[in-house]
């Protein structure tokens, strides 16, 4: 059942074996229609309105604007690209046709058309600032959102409270972090990485549970022995390391045995229309999982798209190899994304998690306005297209406007570091915050001049 | 991709903020503050913060010092000791400080009456200051108690002409305002317009700026009070960044007095700064002391001025004192704090301290052993701050770290019981000798040396890392001396094959990248910031940093066949020959044309010079009288052993950093030049110290430290070390691909080498020769991995493991568990122990766990399984 890639040839004759671990978590799912979300509503753990969630979907290769948020038809065949325009259910708002799904929700996401950086035109720098608000200068590793939230929000039960999914981002070719770690935060603040392909037929999170041949007992035994072993050196309390490792292991006990925590990483409790929904693919199931997690408690999610640009189909259409084609758009990754990012926003909205869910989606980077030679649009971060949605983040809008071409903003640019005092905005967490490195640095959560874009809230 | 960034560190580098001293913080101890933005000047939150009095454990405390009425007073003296006034309106502190008979010293300038010999020369005044009055000598008297001092002063130039230097005072007070701070003016982008070079570093374009830009509205010479940047920073008119000064203050004083002077711009015949001393260096006070600081400059032309209102302070620790802007320090809780102080591009620090409150018996510091001359300095400081050493560590404790920080590996059972039971009384140095002869003590050390040097098989092909590896370990082999080793790294020429040290200059390209990676792996030094800006926390300039690159303009390399390709580095190569070509510099866009090569500090070669640039640079950087060289692989050998290095972190030593006690760095490089820069002396050395031989478990009046080296401090097992001891103590070895069956981790020349435990637990990817690299961070992936995953599990569960063999062998329990702590803790079980254990063992046997076939093994795996996730056994210590 649960463990596909299960060793099937154990014994179960103690009658408590690993199976105990599941059944409990099964059940309880069973009759888990509505999400746990409302349970802990009721415990008065959560209030809907201060005590906002995040998904951010890292669209890694930098989806064309041009070809999906910020299209101009009326340009020259060499910049408008192979797509059309499609209507949206708010008029005003059109989109790519390679998103047929998501039109039917414009309504309820916002786009920013005026997004620009002005670092170096790699995937890595992009990628950074998207995460944390900054580029990385002067030693200093800016903590990404989760992060910051973990810190100032702590845990909401038995499970993490910063889940990234599906692998960090590998390499992007720039060898520069990603923005997806908690920087100087401290590693305590790091998201718990999943490390494993939610759309694996036997996907399972690492080391979740034991493995078949240790049952229930020995897992308690073990456990029991090994306090009692520790006792022989008590003084190691005075060591902040050996603290940790001790709350590493209650918190990793905690997750084992929490059948809620763990039911919440469990894709297959999902009916197998609504894993089809989402699409049967990394993302798709990805967005699902980060569902699933935020109904159990977890404050952040991050879904990384894709972990490399090379040798894979991605949003990063030089057009020539080891990158994309253009037409990957219109036939893989458009409709990836439209699957996952609708199925995500139908959910959170019938469940009634939309309004305490913000969910962003950005790439690092726009491409550039003219098709180059190979057909493909090459890296172009002076103009792109960024969707937010729930959160309080007001629904069918346009903030933001790029030239005719999309080259430019025309009107209300927006920087990274406004994302970000955005997304802290919705958090609840004050943008000048200040933060001491472990230098003794103070650093402001938002550098100061950076504010949220007020318009985009309802 | 159009453009690859190279790799490590972004381009970008803008140090925002203060500059700050020590290492890591604590986890625990970080916290958000909700202090206003524009309190970014304000010196940073505590690191590495000692404990307040009120966090002390229960023991019996004493005051730290006698109080002042019932310690006797035993003089008084003026600091400094001399006054010098040389420049018109400028005044000079005079602070009276009394010594006490316990050692104490206070301020009391506030009590003391102090007058002059002759007031027409100098006057001094209520708070502290000495006014010019008029040319001529004076003396200046001070009473307390019935002691008397006194002090020469002296006065010149009363009546000169005087104006306000633009380089020496008004950049001062714009930089000791923050107004060219990282996060205001002094940001890459500036703010609102307006952008000033950080903390003043450039004066030209800085004048330039401030008097031409903004069609010359931020500087109104006709009506100075009209000027921006009298009208902003006093709040007159709106400020993004608040008051930083009212109307009328000295500050405001020293701006509006230059522009009414028709802002004469900064001249090179200016004087400059020669030379910064803090008075006093050093001071061990009672809580709730305030000590006034005073801080004189030295100019070129010979004059000293008393900056002390504008050098900017910080204190390292606020735990122990804090500092405000006027250089008045508070002191709080017990230990040691160096208060940094920075005017214009120097740094000094004041070391201040409040001993612990405990009655150390002289006795305890007699008594203590000293094994040699390191010891002799951690007493004598431990001895100032009231700390007592922990007790040795006994014969167990010390072979299992001896093991493991010298050679990373577990004894044997074997191993041990023969060095419990062995009675000589040099044991512990005979053991420590045949430690290093052994091929695991090379292992460990190449590993940590490539480690340093970025051995990895995604920068190199799979010949040239062996050669590069196996030249770092036969260099281990022989002892070559560290000097020696680096000079042939530097200097390396030839086939990368043949050449294995050549290497260096296959993975570092271009001149950038080698001269960054020089200083921080062999001189613990971080220039990196001297990219875009003169660094803020160290005295290196950009010329500084460019001359440096220039250095290393004329290595090329000549690549041999194809050696494939590496995502994200592009194409490798093999037989790749390095050689110096005759000519060529470096030339950054921001410099019109290449600065001469020139080392850190050290004499510029001519741009046009012939000299083989290289060994010119590797001269100077190997040099005895190179005061980083040899003091940056001191403090990484001792931070191996101790756990925590005199400077921290490691590779970011600095004026602005110091070391926690510096005369003991101090005599160690001074020991390790003498000795030919030895590793292995150096290594020796320190495991020979009673120091090092100290037990883990502090007393309850040295539990509070963790950096003076009272207690030898615990440390999660390196990822590889632990991985290792998991496969000896099971004895199943970790399959690595591509390497033969039983390959210890720490024999793998490359860290590209695929494993989740490795990478779980916090191997290095050798990216950037910085130990934070290397992460020994406890995670919950750790946990659940060491939990449910297979790497443990596996190894416990593989027919014919150790528990196979023992109980194949017919040992009893009782013998299993001994063998089992021999092993994984290199000590025999208590008595207590084993029988709670045995009891365990027992129930558990008698159950039927038919998971598994056979109960006994079951219960003793998990008995194996416990042990080795033990903090006992996960931990050094």
């Amino acid at each position: 059942m649960f463990r596909l890639d299960a060793d099937k040839k154990v014994h179960f004759c103690d009658g408590v074996t690993r199976r105990d671990f599941l059944h409990a978590g099964a059940l309880a799912m069973l009759g888990l229609t509505l999400p746990q979300f409302v349970d802990m509503k009721a415990m008065g753990a959560v209030d809907p309105k201060k005590d906002i969630n995040c998904i951010q979907l890292m669209l890694v290769g930098g989806p064309s604007q041009l070809d999906t948020w910020d299209m101009k038809p009326d340009a020259p065949a060499s910049i408008r690209g192979p797509y059309k325009p499609i209507k949206t259910n708010v008029s005003g708002i059109q989109i790519s046709e390679i998103f047929p799904r998501m039109a039917k929700h414009a309504d309820k996401f916002a786009l920013v058309r005026s997004m620009y950086h002005t670092a170096a035109a790699v995937h890595d720098t992009g990628c950074q600032m998207m995460q944390t608000g900054r580029l990385f200068r002067g030693g200093l590793e800016s903590p990404n959102y989760g992060s910051v939230l973990s810190k100032e929000k702590g845990p909401k039960g038995a499970i993490p409270t910063n889940v990234l999914l599906p692998y960090p981002i590998g390499q992007l070719g720039g060898n520069l972090p990603h923005g997806d770690t908690a920087g100087f935060l401290g590693k305590k603040y790091d998201p718990f990485v999943l490390n494993s392909d939610p759309s694996d037929p036997h996907f399972q999170v690492p080391d979740m549970l034991p493995p078949d041949y240790i049952s229930a007992l020995r897992v308690d035994r073990r456990r029991d022995w090994r306090k009692l072993i520790d006792q022989s050196v008590s003084y190691f309390e005075t060591s902040q390391d050996a603290k940790l490792m001790d709350s590493t292991f209650s918190e990793a006990y905690t997750l084992m045995t929490s059948t809620k925590a763990r039911a919440a990483f469990e894709l297959n409790q999902e009916p197998e229309d609504v894993r089809k929904k989402y699409g049967m693919n990394r993302f798709g199931q990805g967005c699902l999982l980060a569902r699933r997690l935020v109904e159990n408690g977890v404050r952040f999610v991050t879904v990384n798209m894709f972990e490399t640009v090379f040798n894979e189909i991605t949003w990063d259409i030089h057009g020539s190899a080891p990158f994309s084609p253009i037409s990957c758009m219109g036939n893989l990754v458009g409709p990836m994304f439209d699957n996952g990012f609708s199925s995500l926003l139908e959910d959170l909205s019938d469940r009634g998690l939309l309004d305490n869910t913000l969910v962003v989606a950005t790439g690092e980077f726009g491409r550039t306005p003219r098709i180059n030679p190979a057909g493909g649009r090459d890296h172009w971060p002076q103009c792109w297209t960024i969707v937010l949605a729930g959160g309080g983040i007001k629904g069918g809008q346009a903030v933001g406007s790029s030239d005719s071409i999309g080259a430019a903003p025309q009107d209300r640019p927006v920087q990274p570091s406004h994302i970000a005092a955005t997304v802290y905005h919705a958090l609840g967490i004050p943008i000048d915050l200040i933060i001491a490195t472990p230098e003794g640095r103070q650093v402001r959560l938002v550098d100061h001049g950076f504010d949220p874009i007020m318009e985009l809230f309802a | 991709m159009e453009i690859l960034v190279r790799r490590g560190r972004s381009l970008f580098w803008i140090l925002s903020g203060l500059m700050m001293l020590w290492g890591a913080i604590p986890l625990a101890a970080q916290s958000p503050s909700a202090a206003p933005y524009h309190d970014f000047d304000k010196p940073g939150k505590a690191t590495r913060s000692s404990n307040p009095a009120q966090s002390l454990p229960p023991v019996q405390p004493v005051p730290a010092h006698a109080t002042p009425s019932t310690s006797p007073l035993r003089g008084i003296k003026f600091l400094p000791s001399q006054v010098s006034l040389a420049i018109p309106l400028l005044n000079q502190r005079a602070v009276v400080e009394a010594t006490y008979a316990d050692g104490h010293v206070a301020d009391v300038t506030s009590q003391a009456i102090v007058t002059s010999s002759n007031a027409a020369v100098a006057q001094p005044d209520k708070q502290g200051f000495v006014h010019p009055e008029g040319d001529g000598h004076a003396e200046l008297m001070a009473s307390f108690q019935g002691f008397r001092a006194t002090a020469p002063v002296e006065v010149k130039n009363f009546t000169a002409p005087f104006e306000w230097s633009f380089r020496n005072h008004v950049l001062p007070v714009m930089t000791k305002m923050g107004c060219n701070s990282g996060p205001c003016h002094g940001a890459a982008a500036g703010k609102n317009g307006f952008k000033l070079t950080l903390r003043g570093f450039d004066p030209v374009t800085d004048y330039y700026t401030l008097t031409h830009q903004a069609i010359g509205r931020r500087t109104n010479r006709l009506e100075p009070a009209k000027s921006l940047i009298l009208l902003k920073p006093t709040l007159t008119i709106p400020h993004g960044g608040g008051q930083r000064f009212p109307v009328g203050s000295p500050e405001y004083q020293v701006m509006s007095g230059w522009i009414a002077a028709g802002m004469p711009p900064p001249k090179p015949s200016d004087p400059r700064i020669v030379d910064l001393q803090v008075y006093p260096h050093e001071a061990s006070l009672v809580p709730g002391a305030l000590q006034q600081l005073v801080v004189m400059a030295k100019f070129s032309d010979g004059h000293s001025e008393d900056v002390t209102r504008w050098a900017k302070y910080d204190s390292g620790d606020e735990g122990v004192a804090t500092v405000n802007g006027a250089g008045l320090v508070t002191m709080h809780g017990y230990g040691e704090a160096p208060v940094t102080v920075w005017y214009l591009s120097h740094v000094t620090f004041a070391r201040m301290r409040i001993p612990y409150p405990y009655h150390i018996d002289e006795a305890v510091f007699q008594r203590a052993l000293r094994h040699n001359y390191i010891d002799n300095y951690i007493l004598a400081h431990l001895e100032q701050l009231h700390i007592p050493p922990s007790p040795p560590a006994g014969d167990a404790e010390f072979i299992r770290r001896a093991y493991l920080d010298g050679a990373g590996i577990l004894p044997t059972p074997a191993e041990v019981k023969a060095f419990v039971k062995d009675k000589s009384p040099d044991k512990r140095d005979r053991l420590i000798d045949a430690l290093m002869k052994r091929p695991e003590f090379a292992d460990y050390w190449a590993y940590k040396w490539s480690d340093l040097l970025l051995v990895t098989s995604n920068r190199l092909s799979y010949p040239e890392m062996w050669s590069y590896y196996n030249w770092i370990r036969s260099s281990v082999a022989q002892d070559k001396p560290w000097d020696q080793f680096v000079r042939q790294i530097a200097t390396a020429s030839g086939n990368t094959l043949q050449n294995g040290a050549a290497n260096y200059w296959v993975i570092h390209r271009n001149p950038i990248d080698i001269s960054e990676n020089m200083t921080e792996a062999f001189l613990g030094i971080n220039i990196t910031c001297a990219h875009c800006h003169n660094h803020p926390l160290a005295k290196w300039t950009q010329k500084d940093y460019y001359g440096m690159a220039d250095l290393f303009a004329r290595v090329r390399l000549k690549m041999g066949q194809p050696g494939g390709a590496r995502p994200g580095i592009g194409p490798i190569f093999r037989d790749v020959t390095v050689y110096s070509g005759a000519s060529g510099d470096y030339t950054d866009d921001r410099f019109s044309r290449p600065l001469p090569p020139k080392p850190l500090g050290a004499k510029a070669l001519p741009i046009n010079t012939t000299a083989d640039l290289r060994a010119y640079f590797a001269d100077w950087l190997t040099s005895p009288q190179n005061p980083f060289f040899a003091r940056a692989i001191v403090n990484r050998v001792w931070k191996n052993f101790m756990g925590e290095g005199l400077v921290e972190p490691v590779d970011d030593m600095r004026d602005t950093n110091p070391p926690t006690n510096e005369a003991l760095l101090n005599a160690m490089v001074k020991d390790f030049v003498a000795h030919h820069m030895d590793v292995n002396y150096l290594i020796r050395t320190i495991m020979q110290s009673a120091a090092y031989q100290t037990a883990s478990k502090p007393t309850p009046e040295n539990v509070v430290d963790n950096k003076y080296y009272s207690h030898y401090l615990i440390r999660r097992l390196p990822a590889e070390v632990m991985l290792d001891a998991f496969s000896q103590i099971t004895q199943e070895p970790e399959h690595f691909d591509g390497y033969p069956l039983g390959t210890r981790a720490l024999q793998l020349p490359d860290t590209a080498v695929k494993s989740y435990f490795l990478t779980a637990f916090g191997r290095p990817i050798r990216e950037q020769s910085q130990e934070s690299e290397r992460s020994a961070v406890p995670t919950i992936t750790q946990a659940l991995h060491i939990i449910n995953g297979g790497t443990l599990n596996n190894k416990l569960r593989a027919k014919g493991n150790v528990l196979d063999k023992l109980m194949k062998a017919g040992d009893s329990d009782t013998q299993i568990v001994t063998y089992l702590y021999l092993a994984a803790f290199s000590r025999y079980p208590s008595s207590a122990e084993l029988t709670t254990l045995l009891g365990h063992l027992q129930v558990a046997e008698a159950q039927n766990v038919k998971g598994a076939n056979n109960p006994r093994r079951a219960a003793l795996s998990d008995l194996t399984w416990a042990m080795l996730t033990s903090r006992e056994f996960m931990f050094d210590h």
